[in-house]
């Protein structure tokens, strides 16, 4: 961020709409996310928690409604979309390509220098470096889609079910490391597991379709509970 | 936002895409065995189902028939697959749609380049053509070539998301494909039989229609991307 420059917010949603064909998924969702916020989004399946995510990511293209991450739309500029680090159900790595080829690729687009090394070593993976991604289990496969996403350090986290797939340690080494260096980060994390979003967030809001209740982790904690 | 990014240079990004696929493909080989073989297959059917005495005038339109058929199930493939590995998305969140679609013609032409230097001295060799200009001649189909690129390469990108869309991207590409495909013929069939003379004309237009079709797609990249 530039000194001068207008502090608007991580992320404004006005009237959000987004449907596949006849299927509507998102029904005017509401939203403003500060800078630096934490945001755990809980829902049953279904609920358009992906979607929402995939829109703030730029990836899909709202039906109708507005979207702006740091004041800009994000399908349109690609420059908002590379602040935005998303890990999702897909991995988006090259199944024939190696760990290390995949994460090169990736830093060479972001235009980042970093080391790729300590990344693979955050995520266990340094070891595994010279393996193609196809030979890779699910556990594995979702740790280098972490590291893919820690490449750019990005000033806005959407993390979909980010430890799917991981096992214990995997999950609490990457949920400290997170925790310890995003911390002035704009999260988002859609999850089922309270203990893991209560590592991470401080603020909850229940979609089913729209904005449902907007409110501590905690409070969303209880209404989901009750509701579910 | 990051000021002065570097990675946002459109023509280094498309070279690293085009590097990507060729790394992969080089590595699978699924798209360029499967394009050899078909490419050997139809010459050789052709070779042996056509008279000699009419080799010399149909020899121009066959050679673009096999451009064609090979080139319409391969050159899609560099979008398809990264729709079917479900990557596009995570290319889409780094690189310009103009970078991914210029990475992807620039794969594709190097795959093309790969399979005309293979193809086209076998397909000499084959049918014992007279060959008046081997570098018109060379000229001729590898700027053909590049214009059946930038077409498919451009409109693969509307039919990736269709259920159908390996039967509906060659209906909507031959309509399009009809000036580059004369005009090639055109040319080819003047370096091979008639030397060298009325060869300006079909080329110029094969330059001018590619770049056309390559400055629509890059207006258009945005919105045929986008969800």
């Amino acid at each position: 961020m530039c000194a001068g420059e207008t502090m608007e917010a991580a992320i404004e949603i006005k009237d959000l709409w987004k449907g596949f064909g006849k299927n509507i998924v998102l029904r005017g969702v509401n939203l403003k996310v500060e800078r630096g916020e934490k945001i755990a989004i809980l829902g049953p399946n279904g609920a358009g928690k992906t979607t929402l995510l995939r829109i703030i990511s730029g990836q899909l293209k709202p039906t109708k409604g507005e979207i702006k991450v740091f004041g800009s739309v994000p399908w349109k500029m690609v420059e908002v979309r590379r602040e935005i680090g998303l890990v999702s159900h897909s991995s988006y790595l090259y199944k024939d390509l190696t760990a290390m080829e995949n994460l090169k690729f990736y830093a060479k687009l972001y235009g980042v220098e970093t080391e790729i090394k300590d990344v693979l070593e955050v995520v266990g993976l340094y070891s595994h470096r010279n393996k193609r991604v196809s030979t890779f289990s699910r556990g594995m496969e979702q740790r280098l889609s972490i590291a893919r996403m820690l490449l750019a350090s990005p000033e806005i986290l959407l993390l979909d079910e980010l430890t799917a797939g991981l096992d214990f340690e995997g999950k609490d080494s990457v949920l400290g490391y997170i925790t310890e260096n995003f911390s002035d980060k704009t999260i988002m994390m859609v999850g089922h597991d309270f203990e893991e979003l209560e590592r991470i967030c401080d603020k909850g809001i229940l979609l089913d379709g729209k904005i449902k209740a907007i409110g501590s982790l905690s409070e969303i904690k209880g209404i989901y509970g009750v509701s579910d | 936002m990051r000021d002065g990014n570097p990675g946002s240079n459109v023509v280094s990004d498309s070279i690293q895409i085009a590097i990507k696929d060729l790394k992969v493909e080089l590595r699978s080989k699924n798209t360029l065995n499967f394009m050899l073989l078909f490419a050997f297959l139809t010459t050789a059917i052709f070779s042996f189902s056509i008279p000699p005495n009419i080799v010399q005038r149909s020899a121009p339109a066959l050679l673009w028939i096999v451009f064609l058929f090979v080139g319409i199930n391969g050159y899609a493939r560099a979008f398809l697959r990264e729709v079917d590995e479900k990557t596009i998305d995570g290319l889409k969140m780094v690189a310009r749609p103009e970078s991914i679609l210029f990475g992807k013609i620039l794969y594709n032409l190097s795959i093309m380049l790969i399979i005309e230097f293979i193809l086209l001295p076998i397909f000499v060799a084959l049918f014992d053509l007279q060959v008046h200009d081997p570098v018109l001649l060379l000229l001729s189909v590898t700027l053909g070539n590049v214009g059946f690129v930038i077409v498919t390469s451009s409109l693969s990108v509307l039919v990736i998301r269709s259920r159908a869309r390996e039967l509906l991207l060659p209906v909507i590409l031959f309509p399009l494909l009809f000036p580059i495909v004369t005009s090639t013929i055109s040319a080819i069939s003047a370096s091979i039989v008639a030397g060298s003379q009325n060869i300006g004309d079909p080329l110029l237009l094969i330059l001018i229609y590619s770049a056309v079709m390559l400055i629509v797609s890059s207006l258009t990249i945005e919105d045929a991307m986008s969800e």
